[in-house]
């Protein structure tokens, strides 16, 4: 696209951070200009939130300048960078959950500091600035009650009502499913068209190739190179990305036979579950050294039917494990018998981030002990044991005595699937695990897996990644409004077929 | 850190009021440590708020909140009491003290279970009800000293044998053995909290309820333990002030120390180790700001403010750290 207005409406020159050893930004050069859609691509810890937070004012360059309209600017904190129209869409949501929509959106905002609160026009306003950039949300709405992509919604129209003009999103796209991310691109070329620059960061070559009118790949620190529309394809930008072809090996050995049942389910229904939509009268098996995919338009029911199966929602009909009556075991009765849960959310569920690594390795082992375990807890047996796993599922750094929260989310990822794979599982239940890592880190995710899978673990894989699911699965199974409407083994379905069953069409 | 800012922000109110700082302080240190009477009753502070500094510390670490230190102190006063007063007098110490202190620990320990149990069966907040529970602990304790065992007209009850008192460590001090019980029940608690499987599952819980829960963590059993240690300690301090510091059991005799104490747990960052210090600290500033009239020509009403001031700054700190969590939702 030819740019009318020859200043970038945000440049970012020669941007340096270091955060003690670790250089996270090494002069670093970004422009976007109105009407434009820049993706910053980049693995996860390769420096592009650290780029960001500095120019949304969050933290302040070591080096470098930034230049807002052409003229040199200091951001030094986010209010700054607001009141000189940028706004960012962050990847954790600040929003108060117990507050509408429309207060949310005048939170903070001119308008509140007004003194008395006029509710109807809060919500007539909001309605306004929704309607206006096509950005669809009930402003009455409160915001605990919404999905995922509707708060991220709300988070975009904030920065919309404070009028900005430069848009960062980092990572939209990490939380959402197929279809909500289609909405969400819709959005953004929608505010591209009304001239607004936009910044988005990602580690997902689908989405540059989708609506990128420029991207810049940032790697350990570094910009490598930044391209226009025409120049990339996903194979320049994933080399760019990972400094190297990525190679697909994933070896499976060949099922057994005739394998035993691991899981059955049987007219299973999870009537209420907190999370979102309910499943009714599914039933399924899962063989051993088998991995059953489940696709779905997220809020289908695939929610409930991990919360059913990892005993965090009550159910009716049976779920039986090797034959044993499982229906509404709580997770302590379930580890003793040798699931293993891998969720999708790894600060929130599947870790504890103030806890050291070693802690963490341990968590089940101690909270669901065998009955006979000792009460005194040998750390120093804890610790020589989480060594030997730090090293055996590669996490950098392999140091058990580090806190959780230090390390990167594929690291963080890599430690969870140490203390549940290394259980030597029945069943593995895994919700989105490749979710928000870098493309290293999605590989070897779905190694381990297959592994624990040729090992002759039974796993349930709940994935938004379609790709995913076709790579993994030996059978698929997509749910549509809480049932089954494909049900099929992977040789014999192709993604058209899993497409038309997530919108609702049955075979 | 945070006692340091607290001490500044002391400092400032001080200078504000037109005083030298530094001379109220000293005032505090001569009042508190400068004497033997100052010594011994800041010795007596120092272990009651390291017992209340436990009853929070531990269920604070699960994220429980215990308000009801104070009820299950009363609760183990009360034991105290009963069994000072009726059990024969002719016993020797050494069989009278263990028992009734016993007693006075598991009564609070019940005290302090029942409103993790009312949580875990019923789902209501343990905050309200172990509030709740204080003022029915404090009513019990009025009809104990009014018509169970009244000493007269006395707004307490009869004393308790004289076998039955703790025995006077040091002298001079009239210092008795509580203060060794209290350090070594916060020992035996920081080993509990760091080297068992119930400490860490009371620390997991704390730390992330979700991932707790989904590593296999009973619920139900840790909250109970956790608010049942708890108690325990509250009620261990009960049965201190009956049979060591009072002899009898008082009207109104926990005198805010047990809400003092959820204060001591938080400066204490919920380490069981560090209450030790903290305790001794606030004991310091209790005790010695009875002396800030004389010493520093403040009233002695300024103590108490300062108390609070400092108190307040250490919940702001701890409260922001404690709940942020909560606060904002992704």
């Amino acid at each position: 696209m030819e740019q009318p207005n020859p200043k970038p409406a945000l440049a970012l020159r020669g941007i340096w951070k270091r955060f003690g050893a670790v250089t996270a930004n090494a002069s670093i050069d970004l422009e976007v200009h109105s009407g434009e859609v820049h993706i910053v691509l980049g693995e996860n810890g390769a420096g592009k939130s650290t780029l960001m937070n500095i120019a949304f004012g969050h933290m302040q360059p070591d080096a470098g300048e930034i230049e807002i309209e052409g003229r040199p600017t200091r951001l030094t904190s986010p209010a700054d960078a607001i009141a000189r129209g940028i706004g960012m869409v962050h990847q954790h949501f600040a929003l108060v959950p117990a507050f509408t929509v429309a207060e949310n959106v005048l939170l903070g905002s001119r308008s509140a500091r007004a003194g008395m609160l006029d509710r109807k026009g809060i919500v007539d306003e909001v309605s306004e600035v929704s309607a206006r950039f096509g950005v669809p949300v009930d402003p009455s709405a409160v915001v605990r009650d919404l999905p995922v992509d509707e708060r991220q919604r709300v988070e975009i129209l904030k920065a919309l009502h404070r009028d900005a003009r430069i848009l960062i999103l980092d990572e939209p796209t990490a939380l959402l499913g197929v279809r909500q991310i289609a909405v969400l691109l819709e959005i953004i070329d929608r505010l591209r068209d009304d001239g607004r620059a936009i910044v988005l960061v990602t580690h997902k070559l689908g989405e540059v190739m989708e609506i990128a009118d420029r991207v810049s790949v940032i790697r350990r620190g570094r910009k490598q190179v930044e391209l226009a529309r025409g120049e990339f394809d996903q194979q320049v930008l994933a080399k760019a990305m990972t400094g190297q072809l990525i190679v697909d090996d994933i070896s499976r050995s060949a099922g057994r036979d005739e394998p035993e049942v691991v899981l059955e389910c049987r007219d299973l229904t999870v009537p209420e579950p907190s999370s979102g939509p309910p499943v009714r009268g599914l039933n399924l098996r899962v063989r051993a050294g088998e991995v059953l995919g489940i696709a779905g338009v997220e809020g289908n029911g695939q929610r409930a039917l991990i919360d059913g199966l990892t005993g965090s929602a009550r159910c009716e009909g049976a779920i039986r494990l090797n034959g044993e009556d499982i229906a509404n075991a709580l997770p302590r009765r379930l580890r003793r018998c040798g699931v293993s849960i891998i969720p999708e959310d790894r600060q929130g569920r599947g870790l504890v981030p103030d806890m050291t690594l070693a802690e963490n390795l341990a968590l089940v082992d101690l909270l669901a002990p065998p009955d006979d375990a000792p009460r005194f807890v040998s750390w120093r047996r804890v610790r020589a044991e989480a060594k030997e796993l730090l090293e055996a599922f590669d996490v950098r750094p392999p140091d058990p005595d580090l806190p959780a929260s230090a390390l990167s989310g594929g690291n963080q990822q890599k430690v969870v699937l140490a203390r549940e794979l290394s259980r030597r599982p029945r069943l593995v239940v895994a919700d989105n695990p490749s979710w928000g890592l870098d493309v290293g880190a999605i590989g070897y995710v779905h190694r381990r897996l297959v592994a624990a899978r040729n090992d002759g673990a039974a796993i349930v894989l709940v994935s938004h990644d379609l790709d995913e699911l076709m790579k993994l699965s030996d059978r698929i199974i997509v749910v549509y409004r809480g049932e089954i409407s494909l049900e099929s083994s992977r040789a014999d379905v192709s993604l058209d077929d899993i497409g038309l069953a997530m919108a609702g069409a049955r075979r | 850190m945070t006692l340091a800012a607290g001490l500044a922000v002391m400092a400032v109110v001080i200078g504000a009021l037109g005083k030298n700082p530094l001379q109220a302080a000293g005032a505090v240190v001569d009042g508190s440590l400068g004497n033997s009477f100052g010594i011994g009753q800041t010795v007596q502070i120092w272990t009651i708020l390291i017992l209340a500094g436990l009853a929070s510390a531990i269920p604070f670490s699960a994220r429980l909140w215990n308000i009801g230190g104070q009820g299950q102190m009363y609760l183990g006063a009360m034991a105290a009491a009963g069994f000072g007063i009726t059990l024969p007098a002719s016993w020797p110490g050494a069989v009278l003290v263990p028992l009734i202190l016993g007693a006075s620990t598991a009564a609070g320990a019940g005290w302090g279970w029942l409103p993790a149990w009312i949580r875990n069966r019923y789902g209501a907040s343990e905050i309200v009800t172990s509030l709740m529970l204080n003022f029915v602990a404090v009513l019990g304790a009025a009809y104990i000293i009014r018509d169970a065992w009244p000493q007269g007209f006395a707004q307490q009850t009869e004393s308790v044998s004289d076998n039955a008192r703790l025995p006077v460590l040091i002298d001079s001090l009239r210092a008795d053995i509580s203060i060794v019980l209290a350090v070594a029940a916060a020992l035996g608690l920081w080993i509990l909290m760091t080297r068992t499987r119930l400490g860490f599952a009371v620390r997991a819980l704390g730390a992330n309820r979700a991932a707790a829960l989904l590593s296999g963590v009973s619920e139900g059993a840790v909250a109970s333990a956790a608010f049942a240690l708890g108690g325990a300690a509250a009620g261990l301090a009960g049965g201190v002030f009956v049979l060591g510091v009072h002899g009898a059991l008082l009207n109104g005799f926990s005198a805010g120390l047990a809400f003092l104490g959820i204060a001591v747990a938080l400066a204490a960052r919920l380490n069981p180790l560090s209450v030790i210090p903290v305790a001794a600290l606030f004991a310091i500033l209790r005790v010695g700001s009875n002396n800030l009239q004389a010493g520093a020509g403040l009233s002695p009403a300024t103590g108490d403010v300062l108390i609070a001031i400092f108190v307040i700054m250490l919940m702001v700190v701890g409260v922001i750290r404690f709940s942020y969590g909560e606060l904002v939702d992704g």
